[in-house]
């Protein structure tokens, strides 16, 4: 039955005559205003942690704004089953080219199809940078500068922080002093309880993870309920996604929302101006004619759109006079440390990371690589285990059933490392095409030493804090990536990067990006937080140009 | 607080009606047992709730839940027919007592074993050191109304039935569920304003009262305030009844969020304490008299 329904879900939009569905009550609408094919202020591909938080506060400023997205729009409480393969609806699994030394595995870790976008499943972790990591370049040496300053990046967080209604802990041990979390923390499962031990026998600080789930009841969202199926989907809306936040708040503000609408090309007059995006949505093309669009797709499908409305003036892909749309590719390491111990562990339950320690984000010293990385807890499905299992560890058969039956024993950690920018690592256009016909993107990536180095280190160190913990039979995970970014650089000057510090194009200065594809570096931890703390700055830069009359 | 000075009258003035010989003391040990008698149902209930939740896992996860029934049942009848002191009256409140500060060291020694020991997130979520302590308070009252009921002057335990030391202990018991409930309201971020009012509202009356016990002269206005706190307790109970419906699921998934929400018997520990410290009032105001 849940399939049939997926099925109608997949293909028949829910948004239209006049409303959009209420993530937060089964069967409810919300009132949305519509605006046809007229000419909008600001057109948004892609309803994530970048175009959801935009769209929202846009809209809260009074421009006309329609967000479309190439996914469903779900009501987690009905549309989400406790079944890791049926919530695979939520990644975004269209045909996909990877290669270079070290193929992305695209899906589960780096993407996601629904309003909402990846956040619905994300692991919620909601982390701020280390400040010296905007300025890596002049304070530390490597990468390059962004071209805010983190000070301001801070406020933006803590707007952020607020509207997410992150639990965190009372006082954080690292970096400078921040506001104290809006929610208090959860309780840590036995996962957590390991790190921290470990992180006390190692002699280095520990905290409970801020992260985006509530700890206290919140409007119409009930607080976490420990069921541990948060990176298949939240179904009890505690989880803070884009969907069940900003999406809401976006429409009660006057935004429209196209859900399961493809956004194909970006359509550019004479003179170089985006005019509109021509978007599939119910087996047809429309165009949808804006004064601005914002690209939103995170960093395959953003520079994907940008490289495939290529037009006369600008053969090479819009907005690409730099040459680096597509460039730069980063992602974040993710390799884990294994091991068993005596007693039961069950570490999915409640959301896998619940304690973490950003130490060598923080830490210069006893490094022989640049960058750096933080590590958490896991709790993997049992799924997600087996699949781990078998692919790492090459176990099958009867072996493989010996390991699972083991599972409720194990205890993990993992690492979410910095990646460094690299022009050879981008995305391109194939010459295969997908089910709209348009040419899919060829993903290339390859590791360097330095990253090579630092999950050597990494994994050394969290196998280390494994063992002080009792743990045996220790074991690497070393071939996870996750997240992306990168693709679409903001700097300084156009010649460096593809948009500025607001997002705003250098080449089409009617055209935005706003999602990680413009992080210059990823810094050591999750993107969401800084991916929504950028929209909110950006939707802020728009409103003080549009004041000063620079639109 | 008019409707708690009216309550808190309505209260003392039962017992005045079946005043006995020694009238301050029989009616304050009548107003203790009842306190008592509050305290316990909220220790019963919430230790049969969270011992279940924690799969009894220690066989001395009964004792709580043996004694409170019992310190329930005798403190019971001591409030709607009293008999006087015993000797089983007088174990059961000692033992309860107790078992109250085994438990509060047994407590405190979960939480200071647990990975990261005293800090917040183990204080929040894992064994609560506030409810142990409220069975030590149950054990205290119950023998101070004890030994208020009997008038032969025992040898036993004679200070406890000083109005100063009924006053202080109504008085810390107080401040501790003060302490208890803005630990667990902190957690729960205040999220919900009604929050603020067991923290506000018991400790003018915990100040009010000690003010009393200190200069020994009964004010109406502690008697507003300790009436208030106790009807603020019965209201708990329905904020926190709305607490567990705001859960997945709401009261049709009770079983989980019984355990889940907000406690419900954790309110009514206010009703209680404010009740043994009218019991107090009570004895001051003979004192002065005397």
């Amino acid at each position: 039955m849940i399939d049939q329904r997926h099925d109608t879900l997949d293909h028949t939009p829910r948004c239209g005559d006049g409303r959009a569905p209420d993530p937060l009550v089964p069967a409810g609408w919300l009132p949305m205003r519509e605006y046809g094919e007229d000419e909008v202020d600001f057109v948004i591909v892609g309803t994530g942690a970048g175009g959801a938080p935009l769209a929202a506060k846009l809209a809260e400023q009074g421009f006309s704004v329609i967000a479309m997205d190439a996914g469903a729009f779900f009501r987690p409480l009905e549309d989400f089953a406790s079944d890791e393969m049926h919530q695979r609806k939520l990644y975004w699994t269209d045909d996909r080219l990877v290669d270079g030394d070290n193929p992305l595995q695209l899906g589960a870790n780096n993407s996601g199809k629904a309003v909402g976008g990846s956040t619905i499943h994300f692991a919620m972790v909601s982390l701020r940078f280390r400040p010296e990591h905007f300025a890596s370049r002049s304070k530390l040496g490597y990468g390059v500068d962004w071209p805010i300053d983190w000070r301001e990046m801070w406020r933006y967080y803590e707007e952020v922080e607020r509207m997410l209604h992150i639990s965190g802990p009372v006082r954080y041990p690292w970096g400078p002093k921040r506001p104290r979390y809006p929610l208090r923390v959860h309780p840590m499962n036995a996962g957590a309880q390991y790190l921290a031990r470990g992180a006390k026998a190692l002699g280095i600080d520990w905290t409970e993870t801020p992260i985006a789930t509530l700890s206290t009841p919140i409007g119409k969202a009930h607080p976490c309920v420990y069921r541990g199926f948060c990176v298949t989907g939240c179904s009890t809306n505690a989880k803070q996604s884009a969907l069940v936040t900003w999406i809401p708040r976006a429409i009660r503000a006057g935004a429209e929302i196209r859900d399961l609408a493809m956004v194909g090309r970006i359509e550019t007059d004479a003179s170089g101006r985006a005019t509109g995006v021509h978007y599939h949505r119910a087996d047809a093309w429309h165009f949808q004619k804006a004064r601005h669009v914002v690209a939103a797709g995170y960093a395959i499908e953003t520079p994907r759109l940008l490289l495939n409305s290529a037009n006369a003036a600008q053969p090479d892909g819009l907005a690409n006079s730099s040459g680096l749309v597509g460039r730069n590719l980063m992602v974040q390491l993710n390799q884990a440390a294994w091991g068993e111990v005596d007693k039961e562990v069950r570490a999915y339950k409640g959301p896998p990371s619940l304690a973490i320690s950003e130490h060598w984000n923080y830490t210069d010293a006893g490094k022989d690589y640049l960058g750096g990385w933080t590590y958490m807890s896991q709790g993997p499905l049992p799924a997600q285990w087996a699949r781990t299992l078998a692919r790492t560890r090459g176990l099958w058969g009867q072996a493989l059933v010996d390991e699972m039956n083991r599972a409720n024993h194990t205890v993990g950690l993992k690492m979410v490392g910095e990646v460094l920018p690299n022009e050879a690592n981008r995305v391109t256009l194939a010459d295969e095409t997908d089910q709209y016909g348009l040419r899919i993107p060829r993903v290339t990536f390859s590791y360097s030493d330095n990253e090579k180095r630092m999950m050597r280190h990494a994994v050394a160190f969290m196998k280390q804090s494994l063992e002080a913990t009792g743990a045996r039979d220790t074991w690497d995970q070393m071939d996870d990536t996750c997240h992306l970014g990168g693709t679409a650089r903001m700097g300084r000057n156009a010649a460096t990067s593809v948009v500025d510090a607001d997002g705003r194009s250098w080449d089409v200065p009617n055209l935005w990006v706003c999602d990680g594809s413009v992080f210059p570096t990823v810094g050591g931890v999750n993107p969401s937080l800084t991916i929504q703390a950028l929209a909110c700055r950006t939707a802020d830069r728009i409103g003080a140009l549009a004041r000063r009359g620079e639109l | 607080m008019s409707t708690g000075t009216a309550l808190a009258r309505g209260i003392a003035r039962l017992n005045d009606v079946a005043r006995a010989p020694r009238g301050a003391e029989r009616a304050a040990s009548r107003l203790l047992s009842a306190g008592a008698s509050v305290v316990a149902s909220s220790v019963l209930v919430d230790s049969a709730m969270e011992h279940y939740r924690g799969s009894f896992r220690d066989p001395a996860m009964v004792l709580p839940i043996a004694l409170s029934a019992g310190s329930l049942l005798l403190n019971g009848r001591e409030t709607l027919a009293p008999a006087g002191p015993s000797t089983l009256a007088r174990m059961v409140h000692v033992t309860a007592g107790a078992v109250g500060s085994a438990g509060l060291a047994f407590h405190a020694w979960n939480v200071g074993k647990q990975a990261g020991g005293f800090r917040l997130v183990n204080l929040f979520y894992r064994a609560p050191l506030g409810a142990p302590a409220t069975l030590l308070l149950t054990g205290l009252i119950g023998t101070m109304a004890e030994r208020l009921a009997d008038p032969a002057a025992p040898r036993f335990a004679a200070f406890l039935r000083a109005p100063r030391v009924v006053g202080t202990v109504a008085a810390m018991g107080l401040a501790g569920t003060v302490a208890e409930a803005g630990l667990l309201h902190f957690r729960g971020a205040y999220h919900d304003p009604a929050m603020w009012l067991p923290v506000s509202l018991p400790p003018l009356a915990t100040l009010s009262l000690l003010r009393d016990v200190l200069t020994l002269a009964p004010r109406r206005m502690t008697y507003g305030l300790l009436g208030a706190t106790a009807a603020m307790g019965v209201i708990g109970m329905a904020f926190h009844a709305y607490g567990v419906a705001r859960n997945m699921g709401g009261w049709r998934n009770w079983r989980q969020n019984l355990l889940a929400g907000p406690p419900l018997p954790a309110p009514p520990s206010f009703s209680g304490l404010a009740v043994a410290g009218i019991a107090a009032l009570r004895l001051l105001k003979d004192m002065r008299r005397g």
